[in-house]
């Protein structure tokens, strides 16, 4: 079944009227569990969230090795943390995380690596929503 | 099954740098502090699942 997102306004793009592709996710690593917003980035390989909400799960991410990755003009160092137990509107998946430090605005991405393995997605910016059809992995 | 549209700039106006707890519904903020640690903290006792978002950003011009 397709789930149907509207585009989210968001403060600051008032001037563009521009809305972004937003979902409601909820992280659990073992007994903790997070619940925030992710955004649908097709432009980002991995899933990213912040070391702010690594903490709130427990994700001892000071320990896993520094890497380093690079932006839009930018360098930025992250931690990966593999196997994540993610859940949108009751479709579980598991997904590998960057846990990016000084991560700026959006603290929670979601990337080709993860979303887009896990769930048909169509954008349709013209009607301002977005369809996400999970498929079927057992 | 359509969602209703979650409205940011409707939720976060008003709200100075920080975190904000928001409804299940995505309707309406239940805390607000200046750090995750203290929103979660004050939603220690809400049994209603929370969504935690940052507050007093802008998000224009982000290329990603």
């Amino acid at each position: 079944m397709a789930l149907v997102f509207k585009y989210s306004p968001l403060p600051g793009l008032e001037r563009t009227g521009v809305l972004a592709p937003i979902v409601p996710i909820t992280f659990t690593n073992g007994v903790y569990e997070f619940s925030t917003y992710a955004l649908i980035d097709s432009g980002a390989e991995n899933a990213v969230i912040s070391t702010v909400i690594a903490d709130a799960l427990h994700i001892d991410w000071s320990n896993i090795k520094q890497e380093k990755g690079f932006g839009m003009g930018s360098q930025f160092l992250f931690h990966r943390f593999n196997d994540l137990k993610a859940n949108v509107e009751n479709n579980e998946f598991v997904i590998d995380v960057c846990v990016v430090e000084g991560i700026y605005v959006f603290k929670c991405i979601l990337g080709r690596n993860d979303i887009f393995k896990k769930a048909e997605i169509k954008f349709k910016g013209y009607e301002n929503k977005f369809e996400l059809i999970f498929r079927k992995m057992n | 099954m359509v969602h209703n549209k979650i409205d940011f700039n409707n939720l976060l106006k008003g709200y100075k740098k920080g975190w904000v707890a928001i409804s299940s519904s995505h309707k309406k903020v239940v805390y607000h502090g200046k750090t995750l640690k203290s929103v979660m903290s004050k939603s220690k006792e809400n049994k209603d699942k929370l969504f935690y978002f940052p507050s007093g950003e802008k998000y224009s011009n982000f290329v990603g």
